[in-house]
């Protein structure tokens, strides 16, 4: 009860101004696109056009001014990035570090692959001439006690 | 150890030093904190009106002086807790450093009420849709901004300030800034 009391009195979601009028069908899919594409700064793992805090209507009102304006898509991903950085992405952009995450997990699957490959074509070793046969192996002739059950057995 | 074999090593080393690397770099950082983008960059230009006068306010003419710029909303627990903090800030330093809050995501009847208009302990904005607020990367409320008197943007704290960091908030203004990069509008 308490801590329901504590969130309804500090939390940050409230009842605030409605967000911005919907543009036309087209440019409205553009806005929502672009929404889904960019990361609430409120939430976790959300994006602003499925969020209903403050700050992600506030964003998509940005969203749809940028775009009524005539902006491209990489030009308002651009703005928001510079802004809150490549943090702002939902999906960053394979190039750079982030290149390295989506190409390491690949190359060592196909490492793996190529080792595994070579380990089962590499014919099985003859098995050595000198070797002791079956049996012997653990029999070395110097061994006393082994000779003496031996002379026993032999008797 | 034959030729193939240091090879085979040497590459696993490499790739397994990359993936300590990138995972070192990942596991560092607070995956709920937003980067800042805006520390020394220019603050992005408004113009805003004054919810007691209704005079438009224009960041070109506040340049001269070192500006304080309080994000808050009526809704946000949090800002009752520092809205004197700022307000007694603006009455220490008020001759020296500019103090204008600014209303964020907020009706504007709620907004009166909460900082006392027509009669505010400082300068209160109306940001319509808050477009002014994303203009600087606002990430929710509260959060203040530390201008200096070029109109750099020197650092911003996003959370309740208290009465120690504002102070030294404002003794870093008069630091000379680095090196400035333009922001994309």
């Amino acid at each position: 009860m308490i801590a329901l009391v504590l969130g309804l009195v500090l939390s940050t979601y409230a009842p605030q101004q409605a967000g911005s009028a919907l543009l036309d069908p087209a440019r409205e899919a553009r806005v929502q696109a672009l929404g889904k594409q960019l990361r609430c700064p409120m939430c976790q793992g959300l994006s602003i056009a499925d969020s209903n805090s403050s700050a992600a209507r506030a964003q998509m009102d940005k969203v749809r001014e940028l775009v009524a304006a005539g902006r491209t898509d990489q030009e308002i991903r651009d703005y928001f990035t510079s802004r809150y950085g490549e943090w702002a992405l939902l999906e960053p952009p394979a190039s750079g570090m982030n290149l390295l995450v989506w190409l390491l997990p690949l190359a060592l699957l196909v490492g793996g692959g190529l080792a595994i490959a070579r380990t089962m074509r590499r014919p099985v070793a003859a098995p050595d001439a000198s070797a002791p046969p079956p049996g012997k192996e653990h029999a070395p002739a110097d061994d006393p006690y082994l000779e003496a059950v031996r002379a026993e057995l032999r008797r | 150890m034959n030729r193939r074999g240091l090879w085979i090593g040497l590459s696993l080393a490499a790739v397994t030093a990359v993936l300590l690397f990138v995972l070192a770099k990942g596991f560092g950082r607070d995956p709920h904190e937003v980067p800042f983008q805006l520390r020394g960059k220019p603050a992005p230009e408004f113009t805003l009106t004054r919810m007691d006068n209704g005079a438009p306010v224009r960041l070109s003419e506040l340049k001269g002086k070192p500006l304080v710029l309080n994000f808050w909303a009526s809704w946000c627990g949090p800002c009752k807790v520092e809205h004197p903090v700022i307000a007694w800030g603006a009455k220490r330093f008020g001759q020296e450093v500019q103090f204008y809050g600014v209303v964020f995501e907020d009706t504007e009847e709620n907004a009166r009420a909460f900082a006392g208009i027509p009669d505010p302990t400082f300068p209160q904005l109306l940001d319509e849709r808050s477009r002014m607020a994303v203009d600087y990367g606002v990430t929710g409320v509260p959060e203040t901004y530390f201008i200096d008197a070029s109109g750099i943007i020197r650092d911003k704290v996003a959370a309740p300030v208290d009465p120690q960091t504002l102070m030294a908030k404002l003794a870093a203004l008069k630091q000379p800034a680095g090196p400035v990069s333009e922001v994309v509008r």
